[in-house]
């Protein structure tokens, strides 16, 4: 579960920036005749959802639902007891509860008169889910061009990419989340790999207000790293390299899109930082 | 420490042939690893594993990370496909299929999730040593957590502290919630930036994981000299977590455990105070999942069975200082149960001097 800092700076990231993301979904409503979109969150895949929203399930599981012409709606299997908060983090004003989520989809839908949904990214929808919308016209909607990144995103992921170089990455791990947390970060997944002489590589996925940046560093010989080093800006311009995207701590999206993270590998030992096109971002 | 679990292998093709099953999926994302585990312990890093095992106990490994595949080899002598997005699933069953992508499947498969669920809950010795170390590690991290806490830190400070010492002690993971306040406070959650002020009661659910397996402590901390109402109030959460560790033994159903707990609220004048509004469950089992099922609530019909590992918790919402927790880890024995936290049963306290 998350157990950093989950919070909304209205300044880093004002309303109007989800205004025009919920501006870009209804316009792919619009062109497809639907009247909602269907957005399945869960505790590790959250970007999506939070990227529209600024919704992160800290634990469980959630669907947004973003209608063609009003305000987006959270059915949350999370307690009412913690709406409050979430209202304080997010930008819903209506959160439905949700212990039973396809249930609760259903009324919202009868309520509304839905006949057919959007959902985005159809086929990567948890089989449960998916099994829920049995009887229902369902249309796939890719989020290409719906979440691609923008100003904001590319303002928020710098800062979490500076965190996270700002760091000496070791192999103390406990040290690592202590100063990092107290820091800020939301999350984190760091991994340690050995290599048999005692020259290890640290990679670091930070989560800072929902955005994922990756930095993989190494500590071995000088000769070693240099080359690493020297590999890594070879592959980041020449388009080598191990890429992947940043939806999460892992890859969960195919695609790199305009911000990934590139990692290269000499002798076992591992380089990697968060670039954008052919420069780090 | 052996990667793969030959007890839950056996166990396995012992269903499949009960079931009439030629094969068997276990499948883990990056939230629910549980399935997967509990016939290949490998802590993943990648967003999908699945350990595919045939009736003759045939087993086949997938995850889908560059540091996955080596570090399994290593451990398990078995060398992964790593492609896990290009496999063909086309298991006769899948436990954990209702979190598995659409596009991961084909065909029919049916479900295997609540057979393998119910085999996960009784514990094997080994298990019961992962659990004793967690519980044990928790005890040391709730010591962690009062020795930190004090009036001014906020209480993301406060478990960034926790949760590097737990890190540093090996942990895995950890499932934490958190709140601090008084009678304003209604329930956890994650925590904020609130700075800590005196006479607060800071509540938390700590819960390490220690190779794959995690245990809980609930404990409440009062910054000063605890009001009336915070006493009050804690002597009602101890009697009905007491209650419950009164009761718990092999044959008892998980609504009884959570009837003596809310008893001793409706004892008290409280009994509202025991349903969906103001509390979630008054316990859980615990193992590869921090909640795993059975609830312990009042509607659900399971018996308890020996070396099932739960945790009873009446945490919930009272007027007279807010939301509190209290609650220990117990495996349960032949004869009745045994705590596995150590850490003192009672109201913690903080002096500001």
């Amino acid at each position: 579960m998350k157990r950093g800092l989950i919070a909304w700076d209205r300044e880093q990231l004002p309303p109007a920036v989800f205004d025009a993301r919920l501006g870009r979904a209804r316009q792919a409503l619009a062109e497809r005749d639907l009247p909602a979109l269907l957005v399945y969150t869960d505790v590790w895949r959250s970007h999506q959802a939070r990227f529209l929203t600024n919704f992160m399930p800290y634990w469980n599981r959630s669907l947004v639902v973003i209608p063609r012409d009003s305000p987006p709606v959270l059915l949350c299997a999370l307690s009412p007891r913690v709406y409050p908060w979430i209202k304080s983090v997010t930008i819903f004003e209506e959160i439905r509860p949700a212990s039973k989520l396809m249930a609760t989809l259903d009324q919202l839908c009868t309520e509304r008169g839905w006949s057919k949904l959007g959902v985005l990214d159809l086929p990567k929808l948890p089989i449960e889910i998916h099994s829920g919308l049995r009887g229902r016209e369902i249309i796939d909607v890719p989020s290409a061009g719906i979440a691609d990144p923008d100003d904001a995103e590319f303002a928020m992921r710098r800062k979490a990419a500076k965190l996270a170089r700002e760091i000496a990455l070791t192999n103390h791990v406990g040290e690592l989340e202590r100063s990092l947390r107290r820091a800020g970060a939301e999350d984190l997944v760091i991994r340690v790999k050995p290599r048999a002489d005692g020259a290890y590589s640290v990679a670091l996925a930070l989560e800072y207000c929902g955005h994922w940046v990756k930095v993989t560093r190494a500590h071995g010989p000088a000769d070693e790293l240099a080359a690493l080093q020297a590999s890594f800006h070879d592959a980041l311009a020449s388009g080598g390299g191990y890429r992947e995207n940043l939806a999460g701590p892992q890859p969960y999206e195919p695609g790199m899109g305009p911000i990934f993270a590139l990692t290269v590998e000499h002798q076992d030992l591992f380089y990697g930082d968060t670039c954008s096109g052919a420069s780090l971002l | 420490m052996s990667v793969i679990n030959e007890h839950r292998r056996r166990q396995l093709m012992d269903l499949m042939a009960d079931r009439g099953w030629d094969s068997i999926l276990l499948y883990g994302n990056g939230w629910r690893k549980d399935y997967f585990r509990s016939l290949v312990n490998f802590n993943y890093s990648g967003p999908y594993a699945a350990a595919y095992l045939s009736r003759s106990g045939a087993l086949a490994i997938f995850v889908n990370d560059l540091f996955d595949s080596e570090s399994l080899y290593l451990e398990a002598e078995t060398y992964p496909t790593q492609d896990f997005a290009d496999a063909q699933w086309r298991a006769s069953a899948i436990a954990g299929l209702e979190l598995m992508e659409q596009r991961f499947v084909s065909g029919s498969p049916v479900s295997a999730t609540a057979d393998v669920e119910e085999l996960r809950r009784i514990k094997t010795p080994e298990e019961i040593e992962f659990l004793r170390a967690a519980a044990d590690l928790a005890d040391r991290g709730y010591q962690c957590f009062a020795d930190t806490v004090k009036v001014g830190i906020r209480e993301y400070e406060l478990v960034a502290e926790v949760e590097g010492f737990l890190k540093s002690q090996g942990a895995e993971d950890n499932f934490m919630l958190i709140a601090s306040g008084g009678t304003e406070v209604v329930g956890m959650k994650p925590p904020t930036d609130r700075k800590l002020q005196p006479g607060d009661s800071v509540i938390t659910e700590l819960t390490p994981c220690v190779n794959g397996y995690y245990a809980q402590i609930c404990r409440t901390i009062v910054l000063g000299e605890p009001s009336k109402g915070q006493l009050e109030s804690f002597a009602i959460f101890h009697e009905a977590q007491q209650a419950a560790q009164d009761l718990i033994k092999p044959g008892i159903r998980a609504s009884d455990a959570a009837r003596a707990q809310n008893d001793v609220f409706r004892k008290y004048g409280y009994g509202d105070y025991t349903g969906a509004k103001y509390t979630r469950v008054r316990g859980h089992c615990l193992g590869l999942f921090p909640d795993e099922t059975p609830h312990i609530l009042e509607d659900v019909d399971y018996i308890l069975k020996e070396n099932m590992v739960v945790i009873a918790h009446p945490n919930t919402y009272l007027p007279l200082a807010g939301y509190m927790v209290f609650g220990d880890s117990m495996l349960i024995t032949a004869s009745g149960n045994r705590r596995l936290n150590k850490t003192e049963r009672k109201l913690f306290v903080k002096d500001l001097a």
